[in-house]
């Protein structure tokens, strides 16, 4: 009942399928990351002292990067070696140029998105990091050799960026991975499903990957108009290749194999696994309606009985391994 | 309308048309059951391939048509429904428990020679 009450009255789309960062969204991070104003302020103020150190900082890093295999694989070239040292230099001054918007975000993002892409493992992605505070932090305690607070605040106020940038780095290679499997479930659901005509008044049809409702319909479709076209009497639906059905589907599966009695044709059901055997005796669905079988090879032996075909073997099986 | 009902050999053959109305119905029942009597049928074919709804009371005739056959001795099919049809009838709980179907005429007509050929075999022991 209050549940409603609870949910978020503005919830948008979750932000790993958008990849679209909103100004609601940032002020909640930040605020969550304890980022004010005051932050904004201390870091701005270093920014001469990071332009001083700007060149020697990033060299180091590179340097760092280098003597590691994982990482010197992605500077294969100087150029290109060359290219995001001035890309780093630039996210290093930006960090104390004290704007922090969304066009910020979405260049964190950006970046985010191309590490993905070019297959940076996330490890290496917070190793550097970390790399970037501890460096940082040896140059602010030189720097305010005699005010060791004030080093703390900047440092604190850093530390609290990156991790914003951190997070939002992280995002992108969250949504990169989501929009890979969402893509890869379609793939599954477009997966026809072929109505194979095995004998005369015989069809086969094998199902393979995951049941939804709007599938379990198509497929009711399928089967009830090929019976028509086929002019099938025994159909064989192998689901050995389903791993789990939902309640609702397990009914719709039912009601078509009720459906296809109206028709005057039976379906024989193989293939069942232990999870939907479950599912179906939870659900209380009767069983005696409706004929299941364990495999795929018993269906087509049960339907073949059913139609009055007998299979002889017409000659004696050759040895196993016996040479042509 | 009053559905004809064809004669052919020892079965009965009703084409049910696609405006039947309630009364259509009792009236089709009544004729079978008295055909059956009078020609002393063995097999009745309903052939609903030209409906396209079936309401709850349609599928209450056609079931009873059914059990009131098997009553006088002999045996009624319900052939042609389509597969909407099929589908929608299931969804109201339409099943027809114990009703026997077939695809279409012709499979009703072959489900009753293979009767006879099974019962002439048995006859001949």
């Amino acid at each position: 009942m209050t549940g409603q009450t609870h949910s978020n009255p503005d919830a948008a789309p979750a932000f790993s399928e958008t990849m679209e960062i909103t100004e609601q969204e940032l002020a909640k991070r930040k605020e969550f990351l304890e980022f004010r104003d005051e932050d904004v302020k201390v870091l701005t103020g270093v920014n001469d002292i990071a332009r001083r150190y700007a060149d020697e900082v990033i060299a180091e890093f590179y340097q760092h990067l280098l003597t590691f295999d994982e990482t010197r694989a992605f500077f294969s070239d100087e150029t290109l070696l060359r290219r995001v040292q001035n890309m780093q230099k630039e996210y290093f001054l930006r960090l104390t140029q004290g704007s922090y918007d969304l066009a910020y975000t979405q260049n964190r993002l950006k970046i985010g998105a191309i590490h993905e892409r070019i297959g940076l493992p996330v490890k290496s992605y917070l190793g550097m990091y970390n790399f970037y505070l501890r460096a940082v932090a040896s140059r602010l305690i030189k720097a305010f050799a005699k005010e060791p607070e004030r080093a703390w605040s900047v440092f604190q106020s850093l530390m609290k960026l990156t991790f914003l940038d951190i997070g939002l780095a992280i995002d992108t290679y969250i949504h990169s991975r989501e929009r890979t499997i969402r893509e890869q479930q379609e793939a599954i659901q477009e997966l026809p499903t072929p109505v194979l005509p095995f004998r005369e008044g015989m069809l086969i049809l094998p199902i393979i990957g995951l049941i939804d409702t709007k599938r379990a319909r198509q497929l009711t479709e399928q089967l009830l108009g090929s019976i028509r076209a086929n002019r099938a009497k025994v159909v064989v639906m192998d689901i050995t290749g389903v791993q789990s059905v939902d309640s609702r589907v397990a009914n719709h599966v039912v009601q078509t194999v009720e459906a296809a009695r109206l028709m005057g044709a039976s379906v024989i059901i193989a293939g069942v696994s232990p999870e939907i055997a479950q599912t179906m005796v939870t659900l209380g669905i009767d069983l005696g309606r409706i004929t299941t079988v364990g495999d795929l090879q018993s269906g087509i032996e049960r339907a073949e009985r059913m139609l009055g075909y007998t299979v002889t073997r017409s000659a004696p099986r050759h040895g196993a391994g016996a040479a042509e | 309308m009053r559905t004809p009902i064809l004669k052919q050999g020892k079965l009965l053959i009703a084409s049910v048309q696609d405006s039947m109305t309630d009364a259509d119905l009792i009236q089709l029942r009544d004729d079978l059951v008295s055909g059956v009597r009078r020609h002393r049928s063995v097999g009745v074919i309903v052939d609903v391939t030209l409906l396209d709804v079936m309401d709850s009371f349609a599928a209450r005739m056609l079931r009873s048509i059914a059990q009131m056959i098997k009553l006088l001795g002999a045996e009624a099919i319900l052939v042609g429904i389509q597969p909407e049809v099929a589908f929608s009838m299931v969804q109201l709980g339409l099943t027809l428990e114990g009703t026997m179907t077939a695809l279409d005429l012709e499979e009703g007509l072959a489900f009753f020679a293979a009767k006879e050929a099974a019962e002439a075999a048995g006859d001949d022991r």
